[in-house]
């Protein structure tokens, strides 16, 4: 019982979802308007002919009427030309209409997805994020293009075959209606059983996904370890989990819709029956029987219809469901209301006693520890410390990817919750250490923070950087495909191409997470000139990892366990012998090793 | 049509299911068409006032009611079977094809093109043999039978009523050649919008850094307007046809009530004969429906069939040769003589006229430029890559003449960029050897200086590590992906300069841990620091994708220019840590 609860639970928020599709449709309303009279129109032009030929029978060919039965054949192939043109407007409209409002959930989707925080997409895989914007929409796809309009013309043709059939014979009409609340108890039970069934489709199909892009984003591996049977043997797994989960859908189709059919036997049995008795006894008249036997397939096929439409229904509000928990995913770090637009800022950054811990668990270890710091305009602070010692952390909490636990990130004297996440990053340049390239160009990618650069701009920053030289080797120079779409470069050439983009941007406050071995040894001189270049004049945080980056900094801020426990210049940090000198002494020890 | 018949081979193995849902579904369509029949004959009993009869016929109309539900009931449950059946074969077989292909496929393909593949694509075709070849072969079925019985009562009437369904066989067939292009490439433009969604995805740390979420967006906006504007095509084709298809038939019916009218009142048809033509030719037009909407998904099937089976069709370039003997035991003795490698679809090789011979337990150290074709050097021993020319030998054995699996067991790579999989620790760990006892992981972890971060993991070595591993910092992902390389205990061992971003103290433990690990076995260490450089036995300096020198460190100060301008530019070897590192869940930037 209890689980018959849980299910019906999990089946509600229909309202939602369906204000939801409202919503959707509701920037086209004329054309849904449009639609909705194309519809009634055809439906009309399409129940038509059933009349005509009674009427041709009845005045025409039994009255030996030729000039009748000319007129209502004329009547009869105006009524089949005006479903053609409905049908034809109804079926452009409907595409039309359903295919905009996906777009626009697409879009929404997307939109709403580049709104929520790194931390999100640390906690979801990317495939079943990706699965979102693809099947689900897919699902919703079938039941916007064959929903609306079998909706409304079952519909239609249900209520018109219901007053006909009052109009032939009340009693009779009364009688097959006792089957409806069979028929809703029958479809009651299949929703509830079948809700479960179609979500679990959805979930296992994105993790079918899901692993797919996993095992081709990884695809060196697997093949160096000579893996590739342990993949096909999990792959084969999800894959029979899939089968399992939509035969369970097949076993209730099975189980519903052969007894519907069976269900509209029966009716014309007990309507044969007792009909067929009051006729014998004179109630009612034979031909009452036969046109309400006849209506009766009218009766039963837009049921049936309706039913088949909840199939499309069920795995379409299962994958609204899917998308509107994501849609309902709060960006945690949205803009406060009155966000300020950051104006041009000199790089003045302040962290005022900053705490930070992952995560919503009061429990949990802090990442960062009152850090207290004031970096002056034009300063390059140097990160140093250990892995996890909060380093990645504190640049984090300067992009505003996440915001403090307690204290304030401040810039220019602005609190960063105060200001648009979108003025903010547009003056701040991010180099991580995996250079993540899109598909385009290069000129592409090196412009992506900044579009409008132009084509002097691009090579400036390639030249500065050190990146001229092998760009201009590759087969097309700036116009070179790379990303997925394109060539593959290697880790040396994607960082300098990030240097690039960032030295593009020209932001005023650089984070950079110096790499620790994309560097190639020939570049590396490069990539160091590049770098001070990139700095100069500009507010720089740097997760140092090398010594020649460390030295040149105009500050240098140790950090261990998420507390800074010494700052300085090389030369003060040096002759203080603290944390920094003893790690400046292991090294030195190491390298003469 | 040959797309087609392939795609009707992959119902091979079901051969009895799809025998038996064509039995039944048959079966249940016999029924159906019983039903109105002996509706007809209680009617006449009625009109008879044949109490007896009028109950025999229900009764009958109860019975084949009941036969129907028990046919369709075996239809639904084998037809699910053979349809689901034959989308797990087809996933399996793609996924199992993908898996064989070179890498070099993979350098030209996009990932969610090659997904869509595996979804979208296989399930319309799952669809149309599992249920949409039964629904044409019964409306099929329904057309001839319907037909036959019209020619019995009035061929003449019969040839005038049927006159219009060539026409819409006609039409159909026109609809499906206009439609199917316009279909698949609807199916083109969502797999690109689907690669479009996951690059952004993979990005999205680069978008919100750069805060170009709005021009990712004005760019997803492309893409998506892209498949709005070809499934408004695709749907003005249906709007075109669609209804006109459903119309011809009308025309019939108009034709049978205007002659076979005229007929009735000329007394040369009867109104009953006449009736019954009507509602032979009213049978006709659900079947074809049926039919031009089974067509289109045979069209969409055909369409989503070539996309899949063009990637089935590539022939691995990279396989075992056929009964390949296992790599020769031996001591990971490597000899590479005459080798050169062009990459698909570039004009310079990446290696050109490579002879090296490395014996058997050396450590050979690569040094050279970006690009100077050290990866590409290291790719070829476990074939990563085939040689263009010249040959790569493994104890005495070409590469190429062994069983792949067995060489590549035999060799293990620790990349700079280190992929692990959604998985536990222990998992990734024993990649390469499943069966791996916990203290067997254990004890690489140690030799990898992974086992104490590794325990202070909530989970410990349960640990789920998320994908990419980012939910570890790069020196975590690099340790595992040492002891990955330590569990494997190969022959053979590859490292991209891999003990660069752990740091200082932890670097000198690992190598330690290499330099023991590296004694059985040979090992290439791409590298580009002095400290790596001390590791090996010899020193090969690439340029350009030659050999320009090799030899030991002093040999190679007084003979090779590049390497001595390497070394005095001074290989950068600052990596710069604390000495006990505290181990967190840090995120890498």
């Amino acid at each position: 019982m209890n689980d018959i609860r849980r299910r019906m639970r999990q089946t509600g928020g229909r309202g939602r979802k369906l204000r939801g599709l409202i919503d959707l449709l509701r920037p086209y309303r004329w054309r849904v308007t449009a639609m909705f009279v194309s519809l009634v129109v055809a439906t009309a032009a399409a129940l038509a002919p059933a009349p005509l030929a009674k009427l041709a029978i009845d005045d025409g060919i039994r009255t030996h009427d030729v000039g009748a039965l000319d007129l209502i054949v004329v009547a009869f192939l105006a009524s089949a030309v005006i479903y053609v043109i409905a049908s034809a407007v109804q079926t452009y409209l409907v595409g039309w209409v359903g295919q905009r409002a996906l777009q626009d959930l697409r879009v929404q989707l997307f939109s709403h997805l580049q709104q929520l925080s790194i931390g999100f997409y640390s906690r979801n895989r990317a495939g079943v994020i990706i699965s979102r914007l693809t099947n689900d929409v897919e699902a919703l796809d079938q039941l916007v293009e064959d929903g609306i309009a079998t909706l409304f013309q079952s519909g239609l043709t249900l209520i018109g075959v219901v007053v006909i059939l009052f109009a032939l014979d009340p009693h009779l009409a009364l009688l097959t209606f006792l089957a409806l609340p069979v028929l809703a108890v029958g479809a009651f039970v299949f929703r509830i059983a079948s809700a479960d069934a179609y979500r679990l489709t959805r979930e296992k199909i994105a993790s079918i996904t899901g692993y797919l892009q996993e095992s081709l984003s990884g695809i060196r591996v697997v093949r160096a370890f000579g893996q590739e049977p342990k993949h096909i043997a999990r792959f084969a797994e999800l894959n029979d989990e899939n089968r399992a989960a939509n035969m369970t859908t097949v076993n209730l189709n099975a189980a519903y819709f052969p007894a519907v059919e069976f269900l509209s036997a029966l009716v014309t049995v007990e309507i044969l029956v007792i009909g067929g008795i009051e006729a014998i006894n004179g109630h009612t008249s034979t031909g009452v029987v036969f046109a309400f036997i006849a209506a009766l397939n009218n009766f039963f096929d837009p049921i049936q219809n309706l039913s088949q439409l909840y199939t499309t229904y069920q795995s379409g509000m299962a994958a609204l469901d899917k998308i509107f928990e994501l849609l309902d995913e709060q960006p945690d770090l949205s803009d406060a209301e009155d966000a300020l637009t950051l104006p041009h800022v000199r790089g003045e950054l302040q962290l005022d006693h900053v705490s930070f811990r992952y995560g919503t668990d009061e429990a949990g270890e802090w990442a960062l520890r009152d850090i207290d710091l004031a970096v002056p305009a034009g300063q390059t602070v140097a990160l140093v410390g250990a892995t996890g010692a909060g380093k990645s952390t504190f640049a984090k909490l300067v992009a505003r990817f996440y915001d403090p636990t307690e204290g304030r990130v401040m810039i220019d004297g602005h609190d960063l919750r105060s200001v648009s996440a979108q003025s903010l990053r547009s003056q701040l340049g991010i180099v991580p250490q995996e250079g993540f390239l899109f598909s385009g160009t290069v000129r592409e990618n090196i412009a992506f923070g900044r579009p409008s650069a132009t084509d002097e701009e691009i090579s400036a920053a390639a030249r500065a950087v050190g990146a001229e030289h092998f760009i201009e080797a590759l087969e097309d120079g700036y116009n070179t495909q790379v990303g997925e779409r394109g060539i593959q470069l290697s880790a040396g050439q994607r960082q300098l191409l990030a240097f690039a983009r960032a030295l593009v941007a020209d932001p005023r406050i650089l984070l950079l997470d110096e790499a620790t071995s994309n560097v190639d040894v020939h570049t590396e001189s490069l990539i160091e000139q590049g770098m001070r270049r990139l700095v100069a004049g500009r507010t720089a945080i740097v997760i140092a990892h090398r010594l020649s980056t460390i030295r040149h900094a105009g500050r240098i801020v140790v950090l261990e366990h998420g507390q800074i426990v010494e700052s300085g210049t090389h030369e003060e940090l040096i002759e203080a012998e603290g944390r920094y000198w003893e790690l400046y002494r292991d090294w030195a020890e190491q390298a003469a090793a | 049509m040959l797309i087609f018949r392939r795609l009707l081979g992959f119902l091979q193995p079901y051969k009895r299911g799809v025998t038996w849902s064509f039995a039944f579904a048959f079966g249940a369509m016999g029924a159906t068409v019983l039903i109105p029949y002996l509706t007809g004959r209680a009617i006449d009993a009625i009109r008879d006032h044949d109490h007896h009869g009028l109950w025999v016929w229900a009764i009958a109309i109860g019975a084949a009611g009941l036969a129907r539900l028990g046919l369709s009931v075996f239809r639904r449950l084998v037809a699910g079977r053979v349809s689901l059946g034959v989308e797990v074969d087809l996933r399996n077989l793609l996924y199992a094809r993908l898996q064989e292909l070179e890498l070099s496929f993979f350098d030209r393909q996009q990932t969610g093109q090659l997904m869509s593949r595996a979804t979208v694509d296989l399930q319309a075709v799952r669809f149309f043999l599992g249920y949409g070849l039964i629904y044409i072969a019964q409306s099929l079925l329904s057309l001839l039978l319907a037909a036959v019985a019209m020619f019995a009562l009035q061929p003449g009437l019969a040839a005038l009523a049927l006159a219009p369904l060539p026409f819409v066989v006609l039409i159909a067939f026109s609809y499906g050649r206009r439609s199917r292009p316009a279909l698949q490439e609807v199916q083109q433009r969502i797999a690109e919008l689907t690669a479009e969604a996951e690059e952004n995805i993979s990005g999205v740390r680069v978008v919100k850094a750069f805060a170009q979420e709005h021009r990712q967006l004005a760019r997803f906006r492309g893409s998506v307007a892209r498949v709005f504007d070809q499934a408004i095509y695709a749907t003005k084709i249906q709007a075109l046809y669609g209804p006109l298809i459903s119309f011809l038939p009308n025309i019939g019916l108009a034709l049978i009530l205007f002659v076979g009218g005229r007929q009735v009142i000329h007394g040369t048809l009867t109104l009953g004969q006449f009736t019954a033509f009507y509602a032979y030719l009213l049978i006709l037009i659900s079947p074809m429906r049926t039919l031009g909407y089974m067509l289109s998904a045979a069209q969409r099937a055909t369409a989503s069939g070539a996309r899949i089976f063009q990637v089935l069709d590539r022939e691995p370039q990279i396989t075992s040769p056929a009964s390949a003997p296992e790599l020769p035991p031996g001591h990971g003795h490597v000899k590479l003589s005459g080798v050169s490698l062009t990459f698909d679809g570039t004009r310079h090789p990446a290696l050109s006229d490579i002879d090296l011979e490395v014996d058997a337990g050396q450590t050979v150290a690569l040094v050279g430029a970006m690009g100077s074709g050290k990866t590409a050097l290291v790719s070829l021993l476990p074939r990563l890559y085939d040689v263009t020319e010249g040959a790569v030998y493994i104890d005495g054995a070409d590469v190429r003449s062994v069983d792949l699996v067995s060489l590549r067991h035999e060799i293990a790579t620790v990349s700079d960029d280190p992929f692990l999989f959604s998985a536990t620790v222990h998992e990734n760990i024993a990649y390469a050897r499943p069966d791996a006892t916990r203290e067997e992981v254990e004890d690489a972890a140690r030799a990898a200086q992974a086992d104490s971060f590794i325990r202070d993991l909530p989970q410990g070595y349960d640990t789920l590590i998320g994908e990419r591993g980012l939910t570890l910092s790069g020196g975590q992902r690099q340790r595992i992906a040492i002891a990955r390389a330590i569990a494997a205990n190969p022959r053979i061992l590859i490292l991209d300069d891999a003990t660069s971003s752990v740091d200082a103290s932890t670097e000198q433990e690992i190598k330690l841990a290499l330099r023991e690990l590296m004694i059985a076995r040979t090992t290439f260490v791409i590298a580009h620091r002095l400290s790596t450089i001390a590791l090996a036995d010899e020193i090969v300096v690439l340029e350009d994708g030659r050999i320009s020198a090799q030899g030991s460190h002093d040999e190679l100060l007084d003979s090779s220019p590049l390497y001595r301008e390497i070394v005095e530019k001074g290989m950068p070897d600052q990596v710069f840590m604390t000495r006990k590192p505290h181990e967190a869940r840090a995120v890498g930037l």
